[in-house]
């Protein structure tokens, strides 16, 4: 029976970001989620479980005020949960992130067969971590996955990718990717939530890491983005439709 | 050694690649190199389009994937250091240019929409969003070479010089991978083509039922454009195929016109929208997000305006 691992990551909700007067970004009002891609990693790994046996487990890294995160990720049906916390983990970058995710997977957890990622995280989406912590792992990758099975010891995955599908074999232990598409989280209940508590979490600490290294990815600027538009408005009566229409065809969009 | 490299499988993403390649081999004093996979025939097409190399790889037997090639990639990278790797941010393309980079052990800047040479510090400033594109971010990779992947259609493609002459050296053929392709389904495109539309109708949740979508067809025909919609439309009540889903993670369109129909304007959906020329609104809630993004904004009922507005651009 499989034993998964769901990668997730604790992220600030982009909702609540506002724009400071001179373009500069205001995060003091801002709560955290799991990234919305994230979601759907967990509910694959939970999903496969339920079919199959075997355990999902969740993991993520961040400061320790993500712990909220963990109780939430059980709520979502996984069987325990590995936090990898420390104060300096607020701002780290997907190779250092990788670095950290494959340390503790390789040292921490027995044995795996399968480590599901969202395709990116909701705040960054660099879209990196997950075909980097399969090449820290040495195990295959496949990445922008609609949907897969697990048969013996193999998975079979549908990779999206421009052209259409490829339908890829590969051996298992191996890395996913989800596509926001493959399925509906699901929404935990009250029960869902009190189990939540008693399910097994591990918390690790930066001093029980090997040394992180420097960010290979320096972020020397973060503003708000610009999005200069005219935010003309219009009302519903016939002159006011013939005046929209008239400003389309004034800036020669239309015929 | 040195140079500017760029990896794309396709020929389109290639020369907007060699298009900004070439812009900043010229600005950081190196030279293009094209990796090219398999296609002979497009050697000289990459020299005339701005490569000044060739580097061919070996064609791959048909159950085995593009990444097969990375660690032949890797070796050649770690013999001749090259500046600069670009690769589109396509499907295939961000998750080789990951990869890369984790076995190099360097940064890579995703899904990058900008980049400037400073002279003065000979550093590489890449922008890119985040946030779900409230934000604009600029990095500067720490250690070489630096990395990025751009989208598609965020450069020109270059324009050709038919008297270029450039060299050619072939790589050796990698291992088999891992991995094996056992199928490949070519999209059987279920509707047309929006990244190249000129006039976008956007649907949005304030449509009620399927059937309502008529009204946006008749919108696009007038238009003289093609529908897409925004996620929960695709995702959650598959009245339109995902590839028409216009956002951060689905498609970005660049048309002349974009007009939303009852589109709130959620920020990963106005990201793929921001290259509109014009973007136009309908929708009842006057404190929708999309008013403060678009152009022009008709608040109403869109049951009430798409009839109006579909006889008012017949005239």
């Amino acid at each position: 029976m499989p034993s998964i691992i769901a990668c997730f990551k604790w992220v600030v909700d982009e909702a609540y970001i506002r724009r400071g007067p001179s373009g500069d970004l205001d995060f003091s009002s801002v709560d955290y989620k799991i990234s919305e891609y994230d979601r759907n990693a967990i509910e694959e790994a939970v999903r496969s479980k339920e079919a199959l046996g075997g355990k999902a487990i969740a993991i993520t890294v961040g400061v320790p005020q993500a712990t909220k995160s963990l109780k939430d990720a059980l709520s979502r049906g996984c069987d325990q949960a590995y936090f990898v916390a420390d104060a300096s983990f607020n701002n780290l970058e997907s190779s250092q992130t990788a670095f950290i995710l494959a340390e503790v997977i390789s040292t921490r957890i027995e044995q795996y067969d399968l480590i599901i990622c969202g395709e990116g995280s909701s705040d960054l989406y660099a879209q990196q971590v997950g075909p980097r912590l399969a090449e820290k792992l040495c195990i295959p990758c496949i990445s922008f996955v609609q949907k897969f099975s697990i048969d013996k010891n193999q998975i079979v995955a549908e990779r999206r990718v421009e052209e259409g599908v490829e339908v890829i074999a590969a051996p298992l232990p191996a890395l996913v990717t989800v596509l926001p598409d493959i399925n509906v989280p699901r929404i935990p209940g009250v029960k869902d939530t009190l189990m939540a508590g008693k399910k097994p979490t591990v918390t690790i600490t930066k001093d029980e890491l090997p040394p992180v290294g420097e960010t290979l990815l320096l972020t020397v600027g973060l503003a708000a983005s610009r999005m200069e538009r005219s935010c003309e408005m219009f009302g519903t009566d016939a002159q006011e439709i013939a005046r929209f229409v008239g400003s389309l065809r004034k800036r020669g969009v239309v015929g | 050694m040195a140079g500017v490299w760029i990896i794309s499988e396709n020929r389109e993403r290639a020369l907007e690649l060699l298009n900004i390649g070439r812009q900043l081999a010229a600005k950081m004093g190196t030279h293009v190199s094209a990796l090219l996979y398999q296609d002979r025939e497009e050697v000289q097409g990459c020299i005339s389009h701005g490569a000044d190399e060739v580097m061919l790889l070996p064609p791959l037997s048909s159950d085995q994937s593009p990444d097969t090639y990375i660690p032949v990639i890797i070796e050649e990278a770690k013999k001749r250091d090259p500046d600069l790797i670009l690769l589109p941010a396509t499907a295939r393309g961000k998750d080789m240019a990951a990869r890369i980079a984790a076995r190099l052990d360097v940064g890579l800047c995703s899904s990058c929409i900008a980049l400037s040479f400073d002279d003065g510090s000979k550093s590489l400033v890449m922008e890119r969003l985040a946030y779900g594109g409230v934000a604009v971010q600029k990095v500067i990779c720490t250690a070489r070479p630096a990395m990025a992947s751009i989208p598609p259609r965020t450069f020109e493609k270059a324009v050709p010089d038919e008297g270029r002459q450039g060299q050619i050296r072939e790589l050796p053929a990698p291992a088999p991978s891992a991995a094996k392709i056992l199928e490949r389904k070519v999209k059987e495109r279920a509707a047309k083509d929006i990244s190249e539309a000129r006039a976008v109708v956007c649907v949005g949740r304030g449509i009620d039922k399927k059937e309502d979508l008529a009204l946006a067809r008749q919108l696009a025909d007038v238009l003289g454009g093609e529908i897409g919609c925004t996620r929960p439309i695709a995702e959650e009540f598959h009245w339109l195929p995902e590839e028409v889903c216009i956002g951060l993670s689905g498609i970005q369109v660049k048309p002349d016109i974009y007009l939303g129909i009852g589109v709130s304007g959620q920020v990963q959906h106005v990201t793929g929208i921001r290259n509109a020329r014009v973007i136009a609104a309908v929708n009842k809630d006057e404190n929708a997000p999309i008013f403060k993004v678009a152009d022009f904004g008709i608040i109403g009922d869109l049951y009430d305006v798409v009839p109006k507005l579909v006889n008012e651009l017949k005239k």
